[in-house]
């Protein structure tokens, strides 16, 4: 073998970690990265229609998006949907895992069958609950038509009837059936996955502490509020952030069980987004209210990384 | 079985502080009761969780009379004086044929033909998507983590941050720009086939994630094997490919599944990036029942069963590698 040879061998050597890598970073490059930039990019530029020329018009869409009476509207509307949409699959999951974690025989085939609606998709949870509302027809939509629950019955389903004495159109609320509907369905769909973070935490708590607490004297409640939950409340802050993360981004839903309506009651940005964007074809305002999203998302991802990081100090 | 209420620790500290009689019941409820009140609570959970999918089912096996029933029935099994009468159930399997349109013909092996459009257009096209982005992923992300897990390079805290950042920006932003990509890639290339674009565009959105969880089993493997085998005049190629690899087959199993699911139940990028409804997946095929409200609505929900039910078998089937690669991602975010 010449020293050439082995030299060369060497070179390659070197080089692997570059081409093992290079696939994924041309790929994220080309499908992340440069997209995310491109729509920075034009959130700060007009396109022409019909000759699709790029103006440069500085911070004129971010102004133009935060007038509009659709962006306040959807704003609201997300905002309702991530509070009863956090507060529901929080208490429901911790519940849920609470009786998990008492372990029985047949714990693990309960497990499984709970997260069926995780691997479901979107799109075909947003049908399923449609079907229970369809108008006429649904299961639940003489209940939603019942004129003391929900104020006289517009139409005979939810997805047709609109909100009722809201306080302006700008503040829409309360909200309309629809979105609560929605919530329930959304939460029924994320459930399972906030229910095994939990579990997985509260398996983490030495029983040995829980213990010792009782000898102490500590009732279960007790022993709940003052050992269990701080030591897997950064755990649980981790699965609140996925939860809006998610809340925030997903859409796939919304196509398919109100389609944003009735009217817009249930438009949320990431709904906004896909109209301004793809049906309403404005893309410098669409690429404003995305720039705005990414930040949001940022600041939760930072927030997510900041707690996980704390909570694998401490164990 | 838990020992941690503070009756039962009394007993054991004490056994003369309670009469037997009490003594009696508390191991009644520790042995008997407890177990059978918790079974009872998470089966309420389970028949909960479980019933928009059983609800339906039942549907897309309703004859249309009965899906037009006012009001609705839960099950289409009473007759005039039972509200329940098994012998006069009337299931029908209208819904599917309306899905499957079979038609028969000749020349066929089993005498006739689907023509659905879900089975000769959508569900091939989901299953080559899912596919092909399924095995890429898992290629990809393999060799991006075993770099990231093995070597200490400038920008490698950067590429990792970075990706998961990425991560961030949602999915609609990014769809805006890749829209523009695919409209001019299709002027620019003759023969250009729009979907391995899609494919690409599949694994750009899932490598982030798979790069961190694929790196997360690559820490877990002891490098003394690796460096042992290379003493032995192995390369560090032959090293991932011989012995990382096969040791981290089953966390790029479930990277591999969890990909394979991810695009399947894909719907938005597919809709809005593929020009032509003959490009578009099944996703795609069950919103395009709903969007022509012609089709009634057992056959709704049996588009929707055909279409889940698969995910739904290879979950249960394989369901302790997915619940590992999920925990394992979501403490990354």
């Amino acid at each position: 073998m010449t020293p050439r040879k082995v030299r060369s061998g060497n070179f390659i050597a070197r080089l692997l970690p570059f081409w093992l890598l290079l696939p994924s970073l041309l790929i994220i490059g080309a499908i992340q990265l440069y997209p995310t930039l491109f729509s920075f990019l034009l959130s700060t530029q007009r396109v022409e229609s019909g000759t699709g020329r790029q103006l440069f018009v500085g911070l004129a869409n971010f102004r133009r998006l935060f007038t509009s009476s659709e962006f306040t509207q959807s704003l609201v509307h997300t905002a309702i949907f991530l509070l009863g949409y956090a507060i529901l699959t929080m208490s429901l999951a911790f519940g849920v895992a609470l009786l998990l974690k008492q372990r029985i025989r047949l714990t693990p085939v309960y497990i499984t069958l709970i997260f069926v609606p995780w691997v479901i998709s979107d799109v075909i949870a947003g049908v399923v609950w449609r079907l229970f509302v369809v108008p006429e027809y649904g299961q639940f939509s003489p209940f939603f038509a019942n004129p003391s629950l929900f104020g006289e019955p517009n139409g005979i389903s939810i997805l047709t009837s609109p909100a009722h004495n809201q306080i302006s159109p700008d503040f829409p609320f309360p909200p309309a059936p629809a979105l609560i509907f929605l919530i329930v369905a959304a939460v029924w769909k994320i459930l399972p996955f906030i229910t095994l973070l939990i579990l997985g935490a509260l398996q983490t708590v030495p029983t040995e502490v829980q213990e010792s607490a009782a000898i102490d004297g500590a009732t279960g409640l007790q022993a709940l509020r003052f050992i269990t939950l701080p030591l897997i409340l950064p755990m649980l802050t981790v699965a609140l952030f996925n939860l809006i993360l998610g809340g925030v981004n997903g859409v796939g839903m919304v196509f398919s069980l109100t389609g944003g309506g009735p009217g817009t009651s249930t438009e949320v940005l990431s709904y906004l987004l896909y109209s301004l964007g793809f049906s309403k074809l404005d893309f410098g305002l669409a690429a404003a209210l995305s720039v705005f999203i990414a930040i949001l998302n940022l600041g939760l991802i930072t927030l997510t990384l900041r707690t996980s990081r704390a909570y694998e100090e401490n164990i | 079985m838990k020992k941690t209420s503070d009756e039962q620790l009394v007993l054991q500290l004490d056994p003369n502080a309670v009469s037997p009689k009490t003594k009696a019941r508390l191991l009644y409820m520790r042995k008997v009761a407890r177990p059978w009140l918790l079974n009872l609570a998470l089966l309420i959970v389970c028949v909960v969780m479980l019933y928009p999918i059983i609800s339906t089912t039942i549907l897309s096996l309703k004859p249309p009379e009965e899906v037009r029933r006012k009001p609705p029935v839960f099950l289409p099994c009473d007759n005039p004086t039972q509200s329940f009468a098994l012998g006069a159930c009337r299931f029908s399997l209208e819904g599917y044929a309306r899905i499957f349109l079979l038609r028969p013909d000749p020349a066929s092996m089993f005498g006739f033909v689907v023509t659905g459009r879900l089975f000769s257009q959508y569900l091939p096209n989901t299953l080559f998507y899912a596919t092909a982005a399924a095995i890429g992923t898992t290629l990809f992300s393999g060799m991006a983590a075993y770099v990231l897990s093995r070597y200490r390079f400038r920008g490698r805290q950067f590429f990792l941050v970075g990706i998961l950042a990425l991560a961030g920006v949602p999915l609609l932003t990014m769809l805006l720009a890749l829209y523009q990509m695919n409209i001019n890639l299709r002027r620019l290339l003759p023969g250009y086939d729009e979907r391995w674009f899609m494919v690409i565009v599949y694994i750009g959105f899932e490598l982030p994630f798979a790069i961190w969880v694929v790196k997360g089993f690559f820490d877990t493997i002891p490098r003394e094997l690796e460096e042992a085998a290379k003493i032995d005049g192995c390369t560090p190629l032959g090293a991932l490919l011989w012995i990382v690899a096969p040791l981290a087959a089953p966390g790029l199993a479930s990277i591999f599944l969890l990909a394979y699911v991810n695009v399947w139940n894909e719907f938005i990028a597919n809709y809005l990036l593929m020009s032509k409804a003959t490009l578009r997946g099944a996703m795609y095929g069950v919103y395009d029942y709903i969007a022509q409200s012609l089709t009634s609505y057992n056959a709704l929900a049996a588009a929707c069963i055909i279409v889940m039910l698969p995910v739904i078998v290879v979950f249960l089937l394989t369901r302790n590698v997915f619940f590992r690669s999920m925990l394992e991602g979501a403490l990354k975010g």
